[in-house]
């Protein structure tokens, strides 16, 4: 049993490569292990120290989000609100205002949970996964990190220092929806992202769309580019809508039938299409979506 | 009337509670003490074949492991005795106890509770109230006739306990109706959910124990404890540090006597701490869920003219204080309306679940979500405003209800003018949003309590009184009420409380009647002390004791407030011989005679104090995913007089709160094992902060002469009880038909959207 405290990326290595687990806010792994769900690892390395870990950098290839950025920082930061706004949805509704706090974009993607809030809008805004070990680093898609409910394909030695997303477009909004129940203190029922891009006469030039909570993983929607490009922005919603439904593999739970999840992924789909194509056309809507437009709102 | 001037009262326990310091019972910690875990049955219907804790007992660590065989065999519960500590041959839900273990840590505690080897034969589980009620339904209890049952109390095989309300001919009556309508409506189980895991530690001293204990009702927890481990109340004391909560969910007795019969075969203190997934399974009180049928008929004009009920209470696996439950639950199905014929038949079904008890205002929230759901439905068919309806049908000064109370003067309809008026009912409103109107009645309980006052030497006031703080402030107010007998401020008095070897008997928190009762105990111990300072003062200002009033901590002769003395002063020479010493306890209000049939009757039929309440509730409807959010609750209740109006705003806020959940998102969900699949805080959702719709309250302050001190009738459960009515009277209104079961989850309200049933 070992709990050590590391102040590089190195040192958090190192525990790594002898065994430990990374551990950041520990909102999932420390409240899991109490909930029974799965014993706390013996050895444990806190990460939530190494300020390499944080931050927002722009830089030729995009942006390099660091994988300790707290849900709290992500959804006021300028550069992910202002070009990537579907993360910052996503982080705002995520648990309570502590849990934002310490909660990281980097363990939200690493619990791997089908649920997760900033999986769908990572994926749509086409964002890479920054692994380091002892032994050197890699880059992957998060179609190839995300591998089932809770698994990732990273090693155990492996650690996430950042997440990079692709320079940001002219003309291109992203928005994150969610089913919820209450305004707090919710898991994602079903959610969608959607990022689209708009040519100069208003209609469809890109679109990508990605859905929480209704199939092992984040599931990417299928088709939907082509399905979209070259219609107008009211159009693409319902239709987006339509092949998010179709596509999902949601399952029956306590919290809603798969009947009902299939019906109400179309929903959040649409919504998410409607409001990123509203953002790419300039109109400023607040974060998270969920509070200004639908249910959730004031 | 309100007797506070202060605009705001500061809560006696509310710095120690804020800034922490205050101790609950999961906070004591004795020398040698032992930690305690259950063995529960984790089968809903099963006949134990083997049961041996051999194993268990042979661990390292391990004091003490108790099973039925090691405590006397008492059957008990008021009312319907039907259970006992330890499940013996046969469990009946999950939570039932099997066995107890105390030992040094949690850790082995825990792995020697696992080690009792429990064996069963699976027994048919019982779960569908209308099939349970059915001829040759398996018997959740097989010697349900052997039962010392009390009172008149009616019982069938798998019912606990029936009544009915008759009045006129119903039959009859509808004949006569130009419409009847018919309606089902049906209600999961919920929970009490306290935010404190309920917590026990005993600790003997020779033949004696004392048991700290998160309990709204000590009296009852010590004569629980006594009645089953066979003692008499003077080897028992029960105290109550600090309670996070209760809402009913810590009525009752409950685990007191296992820890104290652990603690003794230990010879050691022991502490039980729940989790919260055993707060949700184990104890004997939880929401009932229910099946409503209401038919009602009415006059083309909007007349009610008679009404016919059946409902089926879900009484879980054992009775505990549920007996009265059907009687009070036709009540609320009957409701604050007039009609010249009524008949309510009732029944509390027996089932593996668990069992049902007194939640803040138990059968009543659904009971009203049902008849004011119903209502509206009558309503439409007569093609009337629901509101105009009620004012042409409700209760009110002189006019007979339907068990035949004749009611004096009441404030329903004030408060359903008021509420609808602060509402945006009848406004133009988006067309995803509504106003719904619900209105509520409840009684309130009068019964016997003790006080004791006191003034010490250096002139400080104190109120030693068997009530028990849960959390609303009632306790707290009692400061008030002495005070003001006695000319001196809240803030020189002291409450000793929740301890039953320090004060006289009070039922505790529960049915709303602390201050109606212990009120009542207060002020007549307090004017016994004035009485004496009158007496003291007389002496000293050479006037007659008559002539003396108490006022801002002085004593003085009427009409010369210079001839004075402080009452610091006069505390000072009675401490040196007659001493300020007070008691009081009061003649309970009495409850009406009314002049309906009821058979298997518990009392409930004629109220005392009656409180009457309207909610009007704005929603708004995410019509593609059926979730509803509420934006804006306006609130009238008439409890009487409002003695702490502070308290009051929190009790129909927190009240009001409930309500939501219960109507939107709180319900148990069965499996097929009929055990609970919800029993934590991710699945079962409640209410947060950021969900709270704005609240306006309005007191409409009638003084009740038959009820509490300065005419105060009970608040802390009516606020509770038409929230999720009107809430769903609104979806209604969104939905174009009623969503027939509660909680109206999303999904639900989605469902009944789209013409689907589930
Ligand atoms: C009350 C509450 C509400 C919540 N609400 C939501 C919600 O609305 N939406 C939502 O999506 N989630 C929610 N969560 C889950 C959780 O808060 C988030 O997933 C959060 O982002 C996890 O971050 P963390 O830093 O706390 O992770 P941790 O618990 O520290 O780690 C989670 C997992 O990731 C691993 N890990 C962490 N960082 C790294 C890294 N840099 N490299 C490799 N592995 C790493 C850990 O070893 C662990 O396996 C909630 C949790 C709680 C307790």
């Amino acid at each position: 049993m070992s709990f050590t405290i590391a102040t590089t990326v190195d040192e958090a290595l190192v525990a790594l490569g002898a065994g430990a687990r990374p551990i950041a806010g520990g909102t999932d792994l420390v409240v899991g292990a109490r909930h029974g769900k799965a014993a706390l690892p013996a050895d444990l390395v806190a990460i939530d120290r190494i300020d390499e870990l944080g931050g927002v950098e722009l830089d030729s290839a995009g942006v390099r989000v660091g994988a300790l950025m707290s849900h709290a920082e992500v959804m006021t930061d300028p550069v992910i609100v202002g070009s990537y706004t579907a993360i910052a949805d996503a982080s705002a509704l995520v648990g309570s205002p502590s849990t934002r706090h310490v909660g990281t974009l980097g363990g939200n993607v690493m619990n791997g949970s089908p649920a997760m809030d900033t999986g769908a809008p990572l994926t749509v805004l086409g964002a890479t996964a920054e692994l380091r070990s002892v032994t050197g680093g890699r880059t992957v898609s998060l179609d190839e990190l995300w591998a089932g409910p809770g698994r990732t394909t990273a090693n155990p030695g492996e650690l996430l220092v950042a997440l990079h997303l692709p320079p940001a477009r002219d003309r291109c909004g992203s928005a994150y929806v969610r089913l919820e129940y209450r305004r707090a203190m919710e898991i994602a029922v079903v959610g969608a992202a959607a990022a689209v891009t708009l040519a100069a006469d208003g209609t469809v030039a890109s679109v990508a769309v990605a859905l929480a909570a209704v199939a092992p993983t984040i599931l990417s929607v299928d088709g939907v580019n082509e399905a979209l490009v070259g219609r107008t922005a009211a159009a693409a919603g319902p239709v987006a809508g339509a092949l998010a439904s179709e596509q999902a593999a949601p399952i029956s739970d306590l919290r809603a039938s798969d009947r009902y999840r299939r019906h109400c992924i179309g929903v959040m789909a649409k919504r998410a299409v409607d409001a990123a194509a509203r953002r790419a056309d300039g109109e400023s809507i607040a974060v998270p979506v969920n509070r200004s437009i639908g249910i959730g709102a004031a | 009337m309100a007797i506070a001037e202060v605009p705001r009262f500061v809560r006696a326990d509310g710095p120690d509670k804020v800034t922490g310091s205050g101790r609950y019972a999961a906070d004591i910690n004795l020398t040698g003490q032992l930690v305690a875990k259950f063995r529960y049955a984790g089968v809903s219907h099963a006949r134990i074949t083997k049961l041996d804790t051999s194993a268990a007992s042979a661990m390292p660590g391990v004091f003490a492991v108790l099973t039925a065989a090691d405590v006397p065999d008492v059957i008990y519960s008021p009312v319907v005795p039907d259970r006992r500590l330890f499940a013996k041959d046969v469990v009946r839900f999950e939570g039932e106890l099997v066995a107890a273990v105390a030992a040094v840590d949690a850790a082995t505690a825990q792995a020697a509770a696992d080690a009792i080897v429990v064996e069963y034969e699976d027994l048919p589980i019982v779960d569908d109230l209308e099939a349970a009620m059915a001829d040759g339904s398996p018997l959740v209890h097989q010697d349900w006739e052997s039962y010392a049952v009390t009172g008149d109390t009616v019982q069938r095989p798998n019912v606990a306990s029936f009544s009915s309300i008759e009045k006129g001919d119903v039959d009859a009556a509808m004949a006569n109706a130009d419409h009847v309508v018919m309606s089902r409506y049906v209600a999961d189980g919920c929970h009490a959910l306290p935010i404190e895991p309920r917590a026990v530690v005993a600790q003997w001293e020779g033949e004696k124990v004392t048991i700290w204990t998160s309990t709204q009702v000590p009296f009852d927890a010590r004569a629980g404890v006594c009645e089953t481990l066979q003692m008499p109340a003077s080897k028992v004391r029960v105290i109550v540090p600090h309670l996070g909560g209760g809402f009913g969910g810590k009525c009752g007795f409950h685990f007191e006597a296992h820890v104290a019969a652990l603690a003794k075969a230990a010879r050691r203190p022991v502490k039980l701490v729940f989790s919260r997934q055993e707060e949700m399974v184990a104890p004997d009180r939880r929401r009932e869920g229910m099946i409503v049928d209401i038919t009602s008929g009415v006059k083309a004009d909007g007349t009610l003219v008679a009404r016919s009920g059946w409902i089926a209470i879900d009484n879980g696996a054992y009775t505990a204080d549920a007996a009265f439950f059907p009687q009070l639950a036709a009540m609320h199905v009957a409701g604050p309306y007039a009609m010249e014929a009524v008949k309510i038949e009732a029944s509390l079904v027996y089932t593996n679940h668990q069992p049902s008890g007194s939640v803040r205002a138990p059968t009543a929230p659904q009971a009203c979500w049902a008849l004011e759901s119903h209502t509206d439905e009558l309503a439409a068919m007569v093609g009337m405003d629901p509101v105009e309806f009620r004012r042409a049908n409700i209760v009110d000064e002189g006019i007979e209800g339907a068990a035949g109370q004749v009611y004096g003067e009441i404030g329903l309809r004030r408060c359903l003018d008021a509420a609808v008026e602060a509402s945006a009912y009848g406004d133009d409103l988006p067309d995803n949003e509504a106003v719904g109107v619900a209105i509520s009645w409840w009684p309130s309980f009068p019964g016997p309590s003790g006080a004791y006052i006191k003034i010490d030497s250096d002139g400080s006031g104190m109120v030693i009184t068997g009530a028990q703080e849960c959390g609303t402030g009632s306790v707290m107010t009692l400061r008030m009420l002495a005070a003001k007998e006695l000319g001196m401020e809240p803030e020189d008095f002291q409450l000793v409380y929740q301890d039953t070897s320090a004060a006289p008997y009070d039922t505790g928190a529960t049915g709303s009647q602390t201050l109606l009762n212990n009120g009542r105990a207060v002020v007549e111990g307090a004017r016994e002390v004035a009485a004496q300072l009158r007496d003291l003062a007389a002496d000293r200002l050479e006037a007659a004791p008559d002539d003396i009033v108490l006022a801002s901590g002085k004593a003085h002769v009427s009409g010369s407030p210079d001839k004075a003395v402080s009452i610091v002063e006069l505390a000072g020479v009675a401490a040196e011989g007659e001493m300020l010493i007070g008691k009081g306890s009061g003649t309970p209000p009495e409850y009406p005679s009314v002049s309906a049939v009821c058979v298997g009757d518990q009392g409930l039929a004629g109220w005392a104090g009656p409180q009457f309440a309207c909610h009007a509730v704005h929603v708004r409807l995410d019509r593609e995913t059926g979730v509803v959010r509420v934006l804006d609750v306006s609130a009238a209740h008439d409890s009487g007089t409002i003695i702490n109006p502070v308290a009051a705003h929190g009790q129909v806020e927190g009240g009001i709160m409930m309500g939501v959940g219960q109507a939107l998102t709180e319900g148990t969900q069965y499996g097929d094992d009929a055990k609970q699949r919800n029993t934590g805080l991710l699945e079962y959702k409640l209410q947060t902060a950021a969900d709270a719709p704005t609240i306006h309250t309005e007191f409409i302050e009638i003084p009740d002469p038959n009820a509490g001190p300065y005419g105060a009738k009970g608040l802390a459960e009516a606020p509770n009880v038409p929230t999720a009515a009107a809430i769903a009277n609104g979806v209604a209104k969104l939905v174009g038909m009623p969503v027939r079961q509660l909680p109206m989850t999303a999904e639900r309200v989605w469902m009944t959207s789209e013409g689907m049933s589930s």
